[in-house]
């Protein structure tokens, strides 16, 4: 589609002209929507970072006393470290994970302890249309900020709440983030090679996930006012999301009383349905390097015979069929993978999709954000400025609209970045009143 | 927030209605949670049935185009209609479709449109309010664009395969279970469908969104991405907790049940650390972790494959459901790692009433999950079984018929 330079204007890497820090009147579907975003961390920032990439004016709050993990987490240019190796004194501002997650919003540092800065959030609220958290439950309500409060603010609020179990339940209080919410929606247990302790998940998948749905839901909403004038109070629980996920396997046992404890399941890189053979992870030339296959007919099998030279075994009548190749999977991936150890992952997987066969390489992130063609020529990474950071990779949308503009003006505020125009500008505060919100550590 | 489940409010998307032409899970699962929230979604199927009919599991494991779970899974609260789709040119019963309906879903690669006669861009252009949504492998354009894929492939190459498996780099990185590849592009379906309708209200104008399973995969990789962004280092696979450019701590805790707990030992948090001491001690099991020089973090680190040691007997004389409960009561982020068949007597999910009961004549009441948001303005979309195969066929095809003589 010619339309694919609308989709970010900054995704020319490096090269788009860019506009100056000072927020403004924005563009895209949801431009004219102003958010109140009390989220942190993954889950909530990954949320409304959809709706700010779209248009609407994010307000992040911030906690200057409390930092949130996104800006504390070292993850930054030219120093590699582990996720638990933290910086005892990081500088707010060079945190690369909030840089990713905070693009093209506001930031803004509130004192929520003080009486001040609740009302100040109060003024912000009655002049937004959306508000969204994802707390612990209970935290929003420490501040007064109830569906009902927020109601007398701005009768036709959006007040979107994310947590891990959701907001009602016995289980309402418990404490979670990605692995804990993957565990007990089962994804993690149905990851694994049979007969050994699950492999589940090396990501917080459900953290991207449940933003998804939120971001979603958030949408649904704002489409229903306009329609209809009327607002909403939203509860996305990242367990019932993560349960909706499970596919399949959750109807085999609701309707066959299939268990999912015995030795024949999880079944690894072997699909049960449909009967694929060989359907694996088969390692390849390099260290930890490996590609993906999978055959799914006869038509198929006999192209991968062919690109692996017609060898004698797969001449074998075992061999010959879909239902004979799944019974001697060990034997096949054995065979299969003798094969491909010699190969290049990337030639290996174009010579095979160019005769008909689905194989992909594992690539890495250096693989995806540098080097893949299919990425590169539709710009789904792009470049932002930052003061601190400097020029700043981003991963775009995976969508391209023929209409739809992602206008993206800004990388991740700095903390505090947008105090004085929130406040003077948008909320018509005096210098003076300013000032003095900030002498009293209000803001 | 109440969290009762109403289904007497009016729906989000109540009043539109949805084309879906779709062969896999990624295009079948956009088009389900456009259905949960109220649209009326239409599956258009060849006279043979959609290929997702012959994939298993199968109620009772009766093989057939009617006992497809995968199919149930996917198509629950469709309408099917059969339309013969042999190309070369859309067939006049589907573009009558498209000419009533607000989105069309649509999961062939180019090749396989170009053979139907389907031109997308076309389509756009004809029906200006029209949102045509392809959900694809790699998107429309691009050197892999017919490239084929499939949930393994998608993960594989898109990225998130490489940050799942085990500590045993020898074993090659696993698939993690259930079509993620495939509900990760539906996710972003959702998002880009909503957002259609959004700049829709505005302009009155539908679009073309090209969205790509390979894609939304490589923006599914969570701190891999930043990884590369920032330090330019790669993560690498460890069992069942996150990629990390050095090896972390396990993480799972088998139980006396021979079931796990996901539990993140953390010993620089004074905070954490109290809390698990207590939780220990009240169980009469803390060993010597009271002694006064462990209130020290830097004496628990150099003591640490003490802890562990410690932590991992105390879970292994305790049933798993114990532990989560308890753990949590602690105030320590502890998950049990549940089965599916678990969720279903969970006491959590069973007060919030997240599973709903679906009529099947010839089941009886099934079990689904319930909707995955819930609003306090609209109410839930009573849940009815996938569509057998041209179910509707008539009904609705008359209904378009019908219309276009009104409005001849």
């Amino acid at each position: 589609m010619s339309e694919t330079a609308l989709r970010s204007p900054a995704s020319a890497k490096g090269a788009a002209p860019q506009r100056s820090r000072t927020p403004g009147p924005r563009q895209g579907p949801l431009a004219g929507v102003r958010v109140t975003d009390f989220c942190w961390m993954g889950v909530g920032a990954c949320a409304t970072r959809l709706l700010a990439d779209f248009g609407a004016e994010v307000i992040r709050i911030e906690d200057r006393q409390r930092l949130e993990m996104p800006r504390r987490l070292p993850i930054y240019k030219g120093e590699a470290r582990t996720y638990g190796e933290e910086d005892a004194n990081p500088d707010p501002n060079k945190g690369g994970l909030f840089n990713n997650y905070n693009r093209n919003k506001l930031g803004v540092t509130i004192n929520m302890r003080t009486a001040k800065g609740r009302e100040l959030a109060d003024r912000l609220i009655a002049s937004s249309s959306v508000v969204t958290e994802n707390f612990a439950p209970g935290v929003m309500e420490r501040w007064g900020l109830t569906y009902a409060h927020l109601k007398s603010l701005r009768p036709d609020v959006i007040y979107a709440r994310m947590s891990g179990f959701g907001h009602s339940g016995p289980h309402a209080d418990f404490r979670s983030y990605g692995p804990v919410v993957q565990a007990v929606c089962g994804i993690s247990h149905i990851s694994g090679l049979p007969g050994r302790e699950p492999s589940g998940w090396g990501l917080s998948y459900m953290d991207n996930e449940a933003a998804f749905f939120n971001a979603a839901a958030l949408l649904m909403a704002i489409y229903h006012r306009n329609n209809t004038g009327e607002g909403a109070e939203i509860d996305v629980s990242a367990v019932e999301a993560g349960i909706a996920l499970l596919g399949p396997i959750l109807l085999d046992v609701s309707v066959n009383g299939r268990s999912t404890r015995g030795d024949d399941f999880p079944t690894g890189n072997r699909l049960e349905h449909p009967n694929a053979a060989p359907h694996g992870v088969y390692p390849c030339l390099g260290d930890d390097r490996w590609i993906a296959i999978a055959v799914f007919n006869d038509d198929e099998w006999r192209a991968l015979v062919a690109a692996m030279g017609d060898p004698s075994w797969a001449a074998e009548p075992r061999f010959a069929t879909q239902a004979g190749r799944c019974a001697a999977q060990d034997e096949l991936d054995a065979h299969v993978g003798a094969w491909t150890a010699g190969h290049d992952r990337h030639a290996l997987m174009h010579r095979l999709q160019a005769v008909g066969v689905a194989a992909g390489a594992v690539q890495t992130t250096e693989d995806t954000i540098d080097h893949d063609p299919q990425i590169a020529g539709r710009g789904l990474f792009f470049e932002m400025d930052h003061p601190v950071i400097g020029e700043a990779l981003f991963e775009g949308t995976p969508i391209q609209f023929s209409r739809t503009v992602q206008e993206n003006w800004r990388s991740a505020p700095l903390l505090g970045e947008d105090n004085a125009y929130v406040c003077k500008s948008l909320l018509g505060m005096s210098d003076s009143e300013y000032e003095a919100l900030v002498e009293e550590g209000v803001l | 927030m109440q969290a009762q489940r109403r289904t007497d409010l009016p729906h989000p998307l109540a009043g539109l209605t949805v084309v879906e032409l779709a062969e896999d899970p990624g295009g079948e699962f956009s088009g389900a949670l456009l259905a949960e929230v109220g649209a009326k979604v239409i599956k258009v199927e060849p006279p043979g049935g959609a290929p997702t009919r012959q994939v298993g599991p199968f109620a009772k494991g009766e093989v057939g185009p009617e006992t497809s779970l995968n199919f149930w899974y996917y198509n629950a609260g469709k309408l099917s209609v059969t339309i013969d789709l042999g190309g070369p040119e859309a067939p006049p019963p589907l573009l009558a479709l498209l000419a009533r309906a607000d989105i069309f879903i649509c999961t062939l690669q180019p090749k396989a449109l170009r053979a139907l006669g389907l031109d997308l861009e076309r389509l756009s252009r004809d029906f200006p309010r029209l949102i045509v949504v392809s959900v694809t492998a790699f998107g429309l354009t691009g050197p892999w664009a017919d490239y084929k894929s499939s949930d393994l492939v998608a993960l594989a190459a898109g990225g998130p395969l490489n940050s799942c498996g085990y500590d045993d780099h020898s074993i090659p990185p696993i698939r993690p279970g259930g079509n993620q590849g495939y509900h990760s592009v539906a996710s972003f379906a959702h998002i880009g469908v909503m957002l259609a309708l959004l700049e829709r209200q505005k302009t009155g104008l539908g679009q073309l969104l090209d969205i790509s399973m390979h894609e939304a995969c490589a923006v599914n990789v969570e701190l891999a991405n930043p990884y590369w962004f920032y330090p330019r280092v790669q993560v690498k696979r460890q069992t069942c907790r996150h990629a990390q450019p050095s090896p972390t701590q396990p993480a799972l805790f088998q139980c006396a049940d021979g079931r796990f707990v996901y539990f993140t030992l953390i010993t620089t948090e004074q905070k954490a650390w109290q809390a698990l001491v207590g939780w220990l001690d009240q169980e009469g099991l803390a060993a010597h972790l009271t002694e006064p020089e462990f209130s020290d973090a830097k004496h628990r680190q150099d003591h640490f494959s003490e802890i562990q040691e410690v932590v991992e007997c105390f879970f292994l004389v305790h049933p798993s459901d114990q532990m989560y409960k308890q753990g949590q009561a602690a105030g320590l982020p502890i998950g049990v790692l549940n089965a599916p068949e678990d969720l279903f007597s969970d006491e959590h999910l069973a007060a919030r009433g997240f599973f709903v009961e679906v009529e099947h004549e010839d089941l009886g009441k099934v079990t689904y999950p319930g909707a995955i948001c819930r609003f306090s303005s609209f109410g839930e979309v009573a849940r009815t079984r996938a569509p057998k195969l041209g179910e509707h066929t008539l009904a609705v095809l008359a209904e378009t018929s019908n219309t276009e003589e009104d409005v001849a």
